[in-house]
């Protein structure tokens, strides 16, 4: 009997084709997405070619001030014309040129500093069109120093806040830098351009403002250079430009010339066959290098020509290093060396390893508090952040809705809600753990909890009055530190009445419990790996562990001594998430470590200049994030407790400038919050 | 907080400090302080000395730019008035008070909307207050503590304008919340004096009669924003 039937076939039949639709559907499917993602890099492409095309304009324009400085120089320095040096130097060597050049220099020679300066001012004044701010500009060019070698130590607060200061950058990172500006001169060396070339291009290019600077000297010089284009005589008949394949090359020498600038003074593009390929080159070996920063390739760019920019002041003249010192934004700075003289810091910029791990940079600026901000704390699961300060107020900032602005690089954040109620500064704040509520502590002695409202919400809603949900009464004195645990659902708080109060934030009878203690406490904070005890640290540089169920000293961790020192007090105490381990930030500058089971001290570092004020840890445990008074934020890694990365941040209120430094529970933020009423995201 | 002779004057107010000790020490004169936030510094401690001697709290520094005097004095004027704000939220409902009049000639129009609303009371309170920190602190007008474009400087008057319309309300509908934050305070009156001073408003719209001040009623039957 065959194995086959009717039904069977038929069967098969279907199945088959049930399969085939399914795979059809799938192929469908695919090629939907394929032909996005070819949007996609369409539209990359494009946005690259645009960027190319930038770079070329200002290739051309460096190209062209690099000869006429090195012209000038070499007048300067032997007192005669260029001709064998620039005949050598370049790959088309135009017959006449020199002697334009020496013209051009003769011209020039009283206009020499001048022209120096002109030409950085137009490189900046191209910047800003393309988009680029001042700020980035000083970003970039304290990058170069430190590319440079230039080590300085947290330098007094600067009237710019966007300012990074990034110890030192890693020797890949240099040596990248180094490569991308070895590729860069090839590339423009191969580009066989002139300086005639060059200088129709700087007239032509739409919205350079070269042309409307009639009456300086680079402008007469380039024109005089077009000029000698179409009415002098020449014999460059074989030192044509590769790309100029498009035109006839006829006897007449005159008539080239005119043809050759007609097509010059048209569309660019013919140039653009070889250049362009150089050019990806180059962009690739930028993309190439710097991994993690997509976006900032033409800064790079624009880093590497700030940097080999200060050679040229060959001539040496004070001027020129006058006009760097303050293009630079350093001023009085330049001459700060690093002040390391006491204190070993005990910590050195991590080698290597670690250049692949992302540096922080300011991205968000939060404005509209009218007094310091004394704690900042991220909602767990949104991009969103709550700050508490000395107006009085906590305001509720949504990260995903900045102000619109030209530049990406720093945005400004305003609040969405703001919370009153206290009567007095707000100094501590928590949050629950999924987002709902926030806890807040203030110089009225007031604990408030608050329903967190969406981030969605318009910021001038209606009032609702159901977001102030309970005032915990029962400190006598400023609620200084608060800390949320999430497993027991309870809320510790200290105050400097002396005591620290256990809540359950949801009862009608919220108080559970009051524990007395020793001397004023500072900081109080859950263990996080065993929430039955809490760290709590005191002003006389006492710290000790609790037990919460029988409202005991477990153990000792620090004895404090607050008779001997002034700076004794500690300021923070932050658990570590997985190990049981405390870290204390202290006023003699110092960050401490210790084992919670042993009590033993495992180990203690001087982290800032002054007094540190605030820690944070990351949510996986291998990062610790410390802000001080001295205007700095600093990044360590836990491992090797050494610091990774520094940044600068908020001026100072009185002696007092930053107050609270937070990581994001699950995403990459981290924030900080000052004196200043400021308070920055970092990303 | 303060310490011993030979040791240098740390003006912080650290974790626990107590509430009594919150900024207790050494008063530093304005010409010695010299943070960026100098201006602010010198008039909260001036206020702390005396809350009461508006005078001595409004006179300008010898040498101070009055532009950014101006200024400073109003973002704390908007610091304090929040105390004021934070009284009417208990009393001042959408049932009690459904828009934001001060004596029957006027309504007020909330200003922070795209197109003016007529927001309850509490709403404009609050509006106005958030919109007064989004103006005093934004990057595009003030972008600095130290200095203000002139251009700036006139936005400050209807800041004033909507800010006063707070204590206008406050004075005829929730009289004893205004009497009670007035004493702990002096705020309305110290504004009064700053606005005239600096003639940031016009006299016409100071209905809040201060004292001795001589206060003048408007007869339009308009509303206004």
């Amino acid at each position: 009997k065959s194995p086959y039937s009717m039904p069977g076939i038929l069967h098969f039949i279907q199945h088959e084709w049930s399969r085939f639709e399914m795979e059809r559907a799938q192929w469908d499917v695919e090629k939907a997405e394929l032909q996005a993602r070819i949007a996609f890099l369409q539209g990359e492409r494009k946005g690259q070619e645009n960027l190319k095309r930038d770079l070329i304009r200002r290739i051309k324009m460096l190209e062209f001030a690099l000869k006429q400085e090195r012209a000038k120089v070499h007048k300067l320095k032997f007192g005669t014309d260029l001709s064998v040096e620039q005949k050598h130097n370049e790959s088309n060597g135009k017959c006449d040129f020199p002697s334009t050049v020496s013209k051009t220099n003769e011209l020039q020679t009283t206009n020499a500093h001048m022209s120096w300066r002109h030409g950085r001012q137009l490189l900046r004044q191209y910047l800003q069109e393309v988009g680029y701010s001042e700020t980035i500009l000083d970003v970039r060019s304290q990058r170069v120093r430190a590319l440079l070698g230039n080590n300085y130590d947290a330098p007094k607060p600067v009237e710019n806040d966007n300012q990074v200061v990034n110890g030192n950058i890693s020797d890949e990172e240099k040596q990248s830098n180094r490569c991308v500006w070895n590729q860069l001169q090839l590339a423009s060396c191969s580009l066989n351009l002139t300086p005639t070339l060059t200088s129709i291009f700087l007239p032509r290019s739409a919205g350079f403002v070269l042309a409307t600077h009639s009456t300086d000297g680079n402008t007469e010089s380039i024109f005089k250079d077009f000029n000698f284009l179409n009415a002098e005589d020449n014999d460059n008949e074989d030192d044509e430009d590769v790309n100029m394949q498009d035109e006839d090359v006829t006897d007449d020498g005159d008539h080239q010339r005119k043809a050759r600038a007609k097509t010059m003074n048209g569309s660019l593009t013919c140039f653009t066959g070889p250049i362009k390929k150089d050019l990806q080159s180059m962009l690739d070996t930028l993309r190439g290098s710097e991994m993690s920063r997509a976006t900032e390739e033409p800064y790079n760019l624009l880093n590497v020509f700030h940097s080999e920019s200060l050679p040229f002041t060959v001539g040496g003249t004070h001027m020129g290093d006058e006009s760097i010192e303050n293009a630079l934004g350093l001023g009085a700075l330049a001459g700060l060396t690093v002040a390391n003289e006491a204190d070993p810091l005990s910590y050195d910029i991590a080698a290597t390893k670690e250049s692949y791990r992302k540096t922080w940079n300011p991205k968000y600026t939060l404005r509209s508090h009218f007094d310091g901000i004394r704690a900042i704390r991220f909602l767990p699961n949104e991009s969103a952040v709550i700050t508490a300060s000395e107006d009085h107020t906590m305001k509720l900032w949504n990260l995903n809705k900045p102000l619109p602005s030209k530049k990406t690089q720093s945005l400004d954040v305003e609040p969405i809600y703001s919370f009153r109620g206290h009567s007095g500064a707000v100094l501590s704040l928590e949050v629950d753990a999924d987002g709902s509520y926030c806890f807040s502590g203030g110089l009225d002695a007031s604990v408030r909890v608050w329903s967190i409202p969406s981030v969605e919400i318009d910021a001038y809603d209606t009032y609702d009055p159901a977001v102030i949900q309970k005032v915990l009464v029962g400190h006598t004195d400023a609620v200084w530190s608060l800390s949320y645990s999430s497993t027991r659902q309870q809320l510790l708080s200290a105050s400097s009445d002396c005591s620290v109060r256990l809540w359950n934030p949801t009862s009608n009878d919220p108080l559970i419990q009051t524990y007395t203690t020793e001397g004023i406490p500072t900081s109080v904070c859950f263990v996080q790996c065993d929430s039955n005890h809490a760290v709590v640290s005191h002003t006389d540089g006492k710290i000790n562990l609790y037990d919460l169920e029988t409202g005991q000293i477990s153990l000792v961790l620090a004895e404090g001594d607050g008779s001997k020192y002034i700076d004794c007090s500690v300021n923070c105490v932050a658990s570590h998430p997985t190990m049981p381990i405390t870290m204390t930030a202290h006023d003699d500058k110092h960050i401490k470590f210790f084992d919670n089971s042993s009590g033993k001290l495992i180990h203690s570092m001087v982290a800032h200049l002054d007094s540190v004020t605030s820690l944070s840890v990351d949510p996986n445990g291998l990062y610790l994030l410390s802000g001080s008074h001295d205007c700095s934020i600093r990044l360590w890694n836990l491992d090797s407790k050494t610091c990774i990365q520094e940044l600068t941040s908020h001026r100072k209120k009185f002696d007092e400038s930053i107050y609270s430094v937070a990581f994001h529970p699950s995403a990459t933020y981290i924030a900080s919050a000052g004196a200043d009423a400021l308070a920055k995201i970092f990303v | 907080s303060s310490v011993m002779d030979p040791e240098p004057i740390v003006r912080r107010n650290p974790p626990g400090t107590k509430a009594e000790d919150f900024y207790k020490w050494p008063a530093q004169s304005f010409d010695e302080m010299d943070t960026t936030l100098a201006v602010q510094q010198h008039i909260q401690q001036t206020i702390r000395q005396d809350f009461t001697d508006t005078e001595t709290i409004l006179t300008v520094p010898p040498g101070q730019d009055e532009g950014v005097w101006k200024y400073e004095q109003l973002r704390q004027f908007c610091l304090e008035l929040n105390g004021l704000a934070i009284k009417l939220q208990t009393e001042c409902t959408p049932l009690t008070c459904s828009q934001m009049t001060a004596t029957e000639q006027w309504i007020f129009l909330c200003a922070a909307h795209k197109t003016p609303q007529g927001c309850p009371a509490i709403d404009y309170t609050r509006h106005t207050l958030d919109g007064a920190a989004c103006l005093l602190n934004s990057n595009k007008y003030f972008p600095s503590r130290v200095s203000i474009k002139d251009s700036s400087v006139a936005k400050l008057g209807s800041v004033c304008r909507r800010v006063y319309r707070i204590f206008s309300h406050a004075y005829y509908h929730h009289r004893h919340i205004f009497d009670e934050s007035e004493n702990e305070t002096y705020l309305c009156r110290r504004f009064t004096t700053f606005v005239i001073r600096y003639n940031l408003m016009s006299r016409d719209n100071l209905i809040v009669p201060i004292m001795d001040d001589a206060s003048n009623t408007s007869n339009n039957n308009s509303v206004d924003q």
